[in-house]
């Protein structure tokens, strides 16, 4: 949520009565006096001094006339930052395509005109505030090391603060804020929000606002914001509602409601208000490909069943469906059991082929959700196909995501991020050892550098990440905590966090109660346990490396018994590598090429069991495993490749005869289902071997449907003929 | 079922001799070279093993020049009829300058008119395969009637080198691409094959796609991506076999089987003049009727086959 207007203008800077014109209209609209100000701005319209028109018009939201005059300001007076700083607040106002680069370029202008211009660097430092960025921080200090009064720039701090999870430091930041101005509205709306975060209804915060504004709906606009970045969706969309109640001109307001009532799956109400926005002059990007997100609806289908609604894009549906149905099935009824609850409400997931289409649904939200993302009882995930292959496991992100329905409902959405991302981090290896992430190159570095965070801030991690890895190393360190928990206190305690949670208490109040120490406590005893367990790899990172290396050059020099002595030497030391070139790949490869299958099968048997996951390797352990006969670990093989990359016509067909082979005949009829779901090029070919799928496994009637499914397309074709005439046989 | 009539009427043309012209180009690059090299060969294997009689010649490596393109021509010019078909395949990388198409060659490049002139000099139906990059650009200047033309490239200005052949080779192996299973790989299912796969290579690598395939066999007029025989494209594509297997051939050769193939023919114009009542018929009805003529239809072909 940025501060939409900006009201801080320096007067001084016109230094004129039509200065002081602007300072009235200011005025009148930071006290409320919405018609006044409307009067005022219309006046100022039409003045002959083009920075004052541009203001006027920007007020009455003419962007376009606005930016003519802002442009003819500047070139009027080149010299002048406020002008510029002002033109750039009129692009981060209007917030579509490049407008925050338009914006961000006028304020690297006016610092160059002044390098301790104040609401120069406010402005930057909301763009990286926008974009979550810890240098906001910096840039909101520098701003007040130009400007102490700069109470935006303060207020900027407290907000921040408060995204970190941090309502101490916010509620003091908020009130620095007060001290420099008893007006600052934005900082009372944080002190407010602090309270209705911590369930306290007698704030007397909004009272006080509503005194000095008596329409400053953007007080809960913010608290709206809190509330959705804490994934407290039904509150934040109440905060929002009553925004534009207060004032229905609101239209960033009205578009985030929109944005949050669609997350809920809310769409019809979802779509008029983000309609109501665009006809408004209101079109940022958010509510734009809100808008486009909605109208691709029509390109997808629905399944529901009494806990689950699925939506699949039509054109993998066949494919996808019975996978996503089987595993959101499976992971709601094993959470059922594990966190003792039923939910209120079926599971929404959709699945978007474009990831593009997915990333809508992330906008304006911290964190990575690079994969999948979580509101309430919807999920939002990338479909396998919005990726290469095997950059991804879809099904260790749908555990992860509803691992986040569960808890989220479990706690009434009062959860800090740390603990939900890492409960769901854990669940993913609790599936199977082979899911979820490895220990990345990055995660070594950072335990070797001790880079963690103490758990008290780590939060802080996820939201405003300090350098560029933070947030995947802050998901990491949060799994491992939860694995330490469970490891060490056992399971159950995991459930008493939630419920701890669940009362509105702080991490380190939970870790007290729970665990029975401080949480500096806790950090000391996790991070001596994580080096412990991380020790064989952080120490021999750099010998590994080297070793990889040298075991790919002889690779490629065809020096296979080098390739094999250099691998074996070091493919242990950091045994979790099994990304592209893996030690386990190249000491296949190289006991390929000297003709050892049963040793190069058994590298891959190890990859595949420490979480290797390339298809194409995959694919190629299968074979060898069918070569030498090994039927039931070569559908295993496949079976794997099903819950990274499912959109694979050859994969299904392989796995389905095999499961034939096997007696596996219900898998197999899935397969070819799989098959006949992707609209193959050989579709009567599919619908046979999937009617020879359904008569293995004793479904006569579906055989035959399938059988003349066949022949109606290829009436001729004599395999179909004869599994017709047999099943009449048999009839 | 159109088509399924046009193939047994392709039997008999079937048994006339199909000529396999397979020519791998410059690779430029060693992972290049040995890349078009593998597929010339793959290929030649494949049409050698393809049950359909006639002459395979692949040229490759350092044979494969314009002079002996033009010497393979006249070998198969002077042996060939006006029954008879060319299979011409290119592979490697082409090049087009705005005006010309010119397919890379050790030695001199040839160019889609100097091809288009060869291919003049052929008596009967001939297809073009050019897998090579820019291919596009030649498919005007080679149409012409009793030809198909199909290209890796939609023009002149798709430039990177392409998969297409590999998928071309494929299809020509995989009995999948057989997709009314009338054990013969026909120039359209093959080319609805390597299309289909060339087009999931990108979409799974989430490249752009930088080929788009196309085919042409009415002699004139724009190539399209995907031939629909229905509106008239790619009719003459669906009557010509490449590659056959089982034993389709064998029957239509057996006096004693004439009834039955008699009666096969009637059931299948049935079958088709049922689909196209399809739309307009209720469900249940069109499905016991189908159902009535497939199974009879099964029973005729069990009695032919025995």
């Amino acid at each position: 949520m940025r501060t939409i207007w900006g009201f801080f203008v320096l007067s001084a800077a016109v230094g004129s009565a039509w200065g002081q014109g602007l300072s009235e209209c200011q005025n009148a609209r930071r006290h409320g006096r919405l018609a006044e100000a409307k009067a005022c701005y219309q006046k100022l319209a039409g003045s002959r001094d083009p920075y004052l028109r541009a203001e006027g018009l920007w007020a009455l939201r003419d962007f376009k006339g606005a930016n003519e005059a802002f442009r003819a300001a500047v070139a009027s007076q080149p010299d002048n930052a406020v002008y510029r700083v002002r033109w750039g607040r009129m692009f981060l106002d209007h917030a579509q395509g490049q407008d925050f680069s338009t914006a961000a370029d006028l304020f690297r202008e006016a610092l160059k005109i002044d390098p301790k211009n104040g609401p120069a660097l406010v402005g930057l430092a909301l763009i990286a505030a926008d974009n979550w960025e810890q240098k906001a921080a910096e840039l909101a200090a520098s701003a007040l090391k130009s400007d102490p009064k700069l109470v935006e720039a303060q207020e900027l701090l407290a907000r921040m603060a408060l995204e970190d999870n941090n309502p101490e430091k916010a509620r003091q930041e908020a009130d620095k804020a007060l001290a420099m101005s008893p007006e600052a509205l934005d900082a009372m709306a944080i002190r407010a929000t602090i309270d209705w975060m911590e369930d306290r209804s007698d704030s007397p915060w909004m009272d006080r606002i509503l005194k000095i504004n008596p329409v400053y709906g953007e007080a809960y606009a913010l608290a709206g914001h809190f509330f959705v970045i804490n994934r407290r969706y039904e509150e934040g969309i109440r905060f929002y509602r009553k925004a534009i109640e207060l004032n229905p001109d609101l239209w960033e307001a009205r578009s985030e409601l929109g944005v949050n009532l669609m997350r809920l799956g809310r769409e019809d109400e979802a779509r008029k208000l983000l309609t109501q926005c665009y006809e408004n002059g209101y079109q940022s990007d958010a509510t734009v490909n809100s808008l486009r997100l909605l109208d691709s609806y029509k390109n997808y289908e629905t399944f529901r069943t009494p806990k689950t609604i699925l939506r699949l894009n039509k054109k993998e549906a066949g494919v996808l469906r019975p996978y996503f149905q089987a595993e959101l099935d499976r992971a709601i009824a094993t959470y059922e059991r594990k966190y003792h609850m039923k939910l209120n409400a079926p599971v929404q997931l959709e699945v978007y082929p474009n990831h593009e289409d997915f990333a809508v649904r992330t906008m304006g939200m911290p964190g990575l959700g690079a994969l999948g993302v979580t509101f309430g009882h919807v999920v939002a995930m990338d479909s396998p196909s919005a990726r290469p292959p095997g950059q991804f496991h879809w099904a260790s992100t749908l555990w992860h995501e509803i691992s986040h329905v569960f808890i989220l409902s479990a706690t009434n959405h009062r959860v800090p991020r740390w603990f939900t991302e890492g409960i769901a981090v854990h669940e993913e290896t609790a599936v199977s050892p082979d899911w979820g992430d490895r220990l990345d190159p990055h995660a070594i570095k950072a335990i070797a550098e001790k880079k963690l965070l103490p758990i008290a801030e780590l939060d802080r991690g996820f939201v405003h990440p300090s350098y560029p890895q933070q947030v995947i190393i802050s998901y990491f360190q949060a799994g491992q905590i939860c694995d330490y928990i469970v490891e060490r206190w056992g399971s159950d305690r995991l459930l008493s966090m939630v419920k701890a949670f669940s009362g509105n208490k702080t991490t380190p109040e939970v870790i007290q109660q729970e665990l029975g120490m401080r949480s500096e406590q806790f950090d000391t005893e996790f991070l001596a346990w994580l080096e412990k367990r991380t020790k064989t790899q952080v120490e021999n990172f750099a010998r590994w490396k080297q070793g990889a290396q040298q075991t790919a050059k002889a690779l490629e020099a065809k020096k296979f018994d080098e390739a094999l002595r250099e691998g074996a030497a070091i493919r242990d030391l950091y045994p979790d590598y099994v990304e592209a070139n893996s030690v386990y790949e190249m000491m296949a490869d190289a006991y390929a090429a000297l003709g050892n299958k049963t040793a190069a099968v058994a590298q891959l048997e190890k990859y595949a069991a420490v979480g290797g996951r390339n298809p194409a390797v995959l694919k190629k352990l299968a074979a060898w495993q069918s070569e030498m006969g090994h039927k039931a670990e070569a559908a295993a093989a496949l079976a794997k490749v099903n819950y990274v990359y499912p959109l694979d016509e050859d994969l299904h067909r392989r796995l389905g005869a095999l499961d034939l082979e096997l007696g596996r005949n219900e898998e197999a009829v899935r397969e070819f289902q799989a098959v006949v779901g992707g609209r193959p090029g050989d579709m009567a070919g599919a619908q046979y071997q999937l009617a020879r799928a359904y008569l293995a496994a004793r479904r006569k009637d579906e055989a035959r449907e399938a059988v003349l499914d066949a022949l109606e397309i290829a009436p001729g074709y004599k395999d179909a003929q004869r599994l017709l005439l047999e099943l009449d046989g048999k009839d | 079922m159109k088509f399924a009539i046009a193939l047994l009427a392709c039997a008999a043309a079937l048994e006339a001799k199909t000529f396999y012209l397979t020519v791998a180009g410059l690779g430029g690059e060693p992972e290049y070279e040995s890349r078009f090299i593998g597929w010339a060969k793959d290929l030649e294997s494949t049409e050698k093993a393809g049950g359909i009689e006639g002459k395979v010649i692949a040229l490759y490596g350092p044979a494969a020049t314009k002079d002996n393109i033009k010497a393979a021509f006249r070998q198969i010019g002077s042996e060939a009829t006006r029954n008879d078909a060319l299979v011409f395949v290119l592979i490697g990388h082409g090049t087009w300058d705005g005006y010309d198409y010119k397919f890379n060659l050790p030695g001199s490049d040839i160019t889609s008119f100097e091809i288009s002139n060869l291919l003049d000099t052929f008596p009967g139906k001939a297809l073009i395969v050019n897998t090579t990059s820019a291919s596009g650009a030649s498919l005007n200047q080679m149409e012409k009637p009793n030809r198909v033309i199909i290209t890796a490239t939609k023009s002149g200005t798709e430039r990177n080198a392409t998969v297409f052949a590999r998928y071309w080779v494929e299809a020509l192996r995989d009995p999948t691409a057989d997709t009314d299973k009338n054990e013969v790989i026909t120039a359209l299912e093959a080319y609805r094959y390597a299309q289909q796969k060339t087009a999931q290579f990108y979409d799974s690598q989430k490249r752009i796609a930088t080929e788009h395939p196309m085919m042409n066999d009415a002699g004139k007029g724009e190539g399209v991506r995907d031939p629909n025989p229905q509106k008239g494209e790619g009719r003459l594509a669906a009557t010509f076999g490449l590659v056959r297997f089982g034993s389709a051939q064998k029957a239509a050769q057996n006096p004693a089987k004439q009834a039955l193939l008699k009666r096969k023919q009637e059931l299948e114009e049935q079958i088709d003049k049922l689909k196209y009542q399809k739309a307009a018929m209720d469900t249940t009805e069109y499905r016991r009727q189908l159902t009535a003529l497939l199974t009879d239809l099964a029973r005729v072909q069990a009695d032919i086959d025995k």
